[in-house]
């Protein structure tokens, strides 16, 4: 038993650290853009480039395209640091796109792809929801046609939120319209500038933008599918898989706020509310402790099972105690927006409160995680 | 980075649950009818097979392991509630002659510890009177270098076994620890029904002469030492507390699979899949937490923060899962025949140990510095 990162490990962390505060400039202008809702802007495009010219993006790759051939907690230790200075853990390319290029994609796809997003260049925004497909994703209906030379795609996409600034779409469509829906979906690399795509936005309550994507006989060459035809469901799920971490240091950094701001403000000789910031100190520590392990079992080389669902319930949710007991610390302040004199925290946790939900229901809401637990982790059957 | 125990501590886990799981099945009930509240026979095979030893040096009669060794063993004995003082006696009072005792006091109880033949129990808790009148004046009188002790502790657990207790003499706000002779005579003790017949006692000093030997510790010392004792002890019951819940998990998991309502078995509706991901959810978070502090404590650092982290957590998951467990059970979970009623009443006695969930929060945010 070792709850420590090996001494090889905690100095990769500390140079991790020491580059992104040395690169203090980018690394404010990329949270600012991240943080306004609106994506990728040109600061998140240099650091995220200069994060790749290190090899830090993919550190788990073969050299040939870009990585490191690092062990997998050094991953871990990067996105750690990331989320910590820019809010940003990856990108969805190197996180859930690449991988499954790596181990699926023909030879052209990964010369063409692969060093470029390692490199931190390109970024692939998930095309898998639609209107009637969201936690039930295999019932997506986009339709795309064998044509012969090409395939002939329609349909209407939801929540693909990244679709505004990636180059690409990471389009899961249907091929194969009879039998079990799982078995007739197919991967795509649909470029976002190929005529017939349009995008609209849609706005959350934490201003942050998603997409809906429409294709109206968008014209798609045979050499942009990815693997084999209709095996597109068992691609998802195994890129799933490969993005199984979320790390804590980004709720870590907003809980030092509210414990300097408790004890600015006096507020520390509350005993009620000294039980509820301890409260968070213990769910923050322990979400910490289930993200290494995650990230433990996969440095070992395996596949974690309920772990990863576990991980992903209790780190939003304890995102959500985080933001909900600094609104009951803060009062009847706490609701006022930021550009008001009187928001305490320049407004920042009336915006969180927001944005927090997000988390929640977004990669798997909650609700099918605890599925999932209760399921592959205690064996007990479908309803 | 490993969240797994090592190989050997493993196979030490394994040998110990296939044990208890022949020996002590039953026990626990048995104990709550029985006079002595445990199982002497158990007591005595726990000793032999090395248990009480495990984290005493080799020269008192220990195996020298650590704190994650004795952990991965009473999470063992939660699973099967096994009944008796191991906590109090073997790992809090055993801690606390070896750290602080002399020479002399390390060579007389240790051995004795390990071995079984000896049973020492702290006695820490002043009552607070706020509804009774307390009929014994607390006294410490210093008189031709010995001292006169009068005062009461409550819930000495299983004061009814014990052949001395490290008592907790309070004076001017200062305490100090000194190991009293259970057996003498106006040493005495009452025994509490509580919600889990475990044999938590009332005991009373009534001008009890002791001499300036049996001291532990410095005089005024019994602060610091009462502080690392309670850490021992919380330490030592989230471990308990670990497996404990994991029973109760397996029990509930195990009955909803085969129950049958509504022509399905209930475990497929999502209300108790719900339920059981809730409670597997609490128990993988005390079980790293707890983990975590019982292997700082084994690296001789200060784990003051992360024992009050693992039994703030442990103490209201205890709660929580127990009272999910018995709702999983329904019917049959309020019967008294049935385990599960049992698990939930030990789980009440283990959530106040050493201090419940709102006592350790204070702590940890005092560690938090606010």
């Amino acid at each position: 038993m070792d709850f420590r990162f090996s001494p090889e490990e905690e100095n990769f962390r500390k140079e991790v650290r020491d580059f992104l505060i040395k690169e203090e400039k980018v690394v404010e202008g990329a949270r600012k853009e991240w943080d306004s809702g609106q994506g990728f802007g040109p600061y998140c495009w240099e650091i995220l480039r200069k994060i790749g010219s290190k090899g830090w993006l993919c550190p788990t790759w073969p050299k040939k395209y870009g990585g490191l051939e690092l062990p997998y907690i050094y991953r871990y230790i990067i996105q750690e640091q990331m989320h910590y200075f820019t809010n940003i853990y990856s990108t969805v390319s190197a996180g859930m796109a690449g991988p499954i290029i790596l181990r699926h994609g023909n030879e052209k796809q990964k010369n063409e792809y692969l060093l470029r997003i390692a490199g931190g260049e390109i970024e692939f925004a998930l095309g898998y929801n639609e209107p009637q497909a969201g936690s039930d994703l295999a019932s997506l209906e986009i339709k795309a046609q064998d044509m012969g030379d090409y395939f002939l795609i329609n349909g209407q996409k939801m929540f693909n939120t990244r679709t505004h600034y990636a180059q690409y779409h990471w389009l899961g469509a249907r091929t194969e319209p009879t039998g079990p829906k799982y078995k007739g979906i197919s991967l795509f690399i649909v470029d976002l500038k190929t005529s017939g795509i349009s995008i609209t936005p849609d706005w959350t309550l934490g201003h942050m933008r998603t997409n809906q994507v429409f294709y109206d006989d968008v014209k798609v060459p045979k050499e942009a599918m990815v693997g084999d035809i209709n095996k597109g469901f068992y691609y998802i799920l195994e890129a799933l898989d490969y993005e199984r971490v979320s790390t804590t240091a980004g709720l870590e950094r907003d809980f030092k706020e509210i414990i300097d701001y408790v004890k600015e403000s006096g507020k520390n000789k509350d005993p009620l509310i000294r039980q509820k910031i301890a409260e968070l100190a213990i769910d923050i520590e322990s979400a910490r402790l289930l993200s290494l392990r995650v990230a433990w079992i996969l440095n070992t080389g395996k596949v974690p099972n309920y772990e990863a669902s576990m991980l992903k319930m209790v780190v939003s949710e304890t995102e959500q105690k985080l933001v909900n007991t600094a609104m009951q610390i803060l009062g009847p302040y706490g609701q006022i927006m930021e550009g008001t004199k009187w928001a305490p925290l320049n407004g920042k946790f009336e915006w969180r409160y927001r944005d927090s939900l997000e988390a929640l229901v977004t990669r798997g809401t909650s609700e099918i995680m605890r599925n999932i637990i209760a399921q592959r982790g205690l064996g007990l059957p479908r309803g | 980075m490993d969240f797994n125990p090592e190989k050997e501590q493993a196979a030490i886990q394994n040998a110990v649950r296939e044990f208890l799981a022949k020996e002590a099945k039953t026990l626990a009930r048995e104990a709550e009818e029985s006079e002595d509240g445990y199982s002497r026979e158990l007591w005595q095979k726990m000793a032999d097979l090395g248990w009480m030893g495990v984290s005493f040096p080799e020269e008192y009669g220990g195996s020298g392991g650590d704190f994650v060794d004795l952990i991965l063993i009473l999470e063992e004995m939660g699973k099967v509630l096994v009944p008796g003082p191991y906590i109090p006696a073997i790992i809090c009072s055993g801690h606390a002659i070896l750290k602080y005792g002399t020479e002399a006091q390390r060579r007389e109880f240790i051995p004795k510890l390990t071995k079984g033949s000896l049973v020492a129990i702290p006695a820490l808790i002043e009552p607070v009177a706020d509804t009774i009148q307390v009929p014994i004046k607390e006294q410490v009188k210093a008189k031709d270098g010995s001292y006169i002790l009068s005062g009461i502790r409550l819930f000495v657990p299983y004061a009814n076994l014990a052949e001395w207790f490290i008592y907790r003499a309070i004076s001017k706000k200062r305490n100090t620890l000194f190991m009293i002779n259970a057996k003498s005579p106006r040493v005495s003790y009452s025994v509490f029904n509580t919600i889990a017949s475990d044999k938590q006692c009332e005991v009373v000093l009534d001008k009890v002469r002791v001499e300036k030997l049996n001291m532990l510790g410095e005089e005024g010392d019994g602060e610091k030492i009462i502080r690392e004792i309670n850490e021992w002890g919380a330490l030592a019951y989230c471990g308990f507390i670990l497996g404990l819940l994991e029973q109760v998990l397996k029990m509930s998991v195990d009955y909803a699979k085969q129950r049958v309502q509504f022509e399905k078995p209930i475990g497929s509706f999502q209300v108790i899949q719900h339920q059981c991901a809730d409670m597997a959810t609490d128990i993988d978070e005390v079980k790293f937490l707890t983990y975590q502090a019982a292997w700082v404590l084994s690296k001789g650092l200060s784990a003051t923060k992360e024992i009050s982290m693992a039994k703030a957590r442990a103490s209201d998951a205890c709660r929580r899962v127990s009272l999910l467990g018995v709702k999983i059970h329904g019917g049959l979970g309020i019967i008294i025949d049935q385990d599960m009623q049992l698990y939930f009443r030990r789980a009440k006695a283990a959530e106040l140990a050493f201090g419940d969930g709102d006592f350790h929060r204070e702590i940890v945010a005092q560690q938090l510095k606010i």
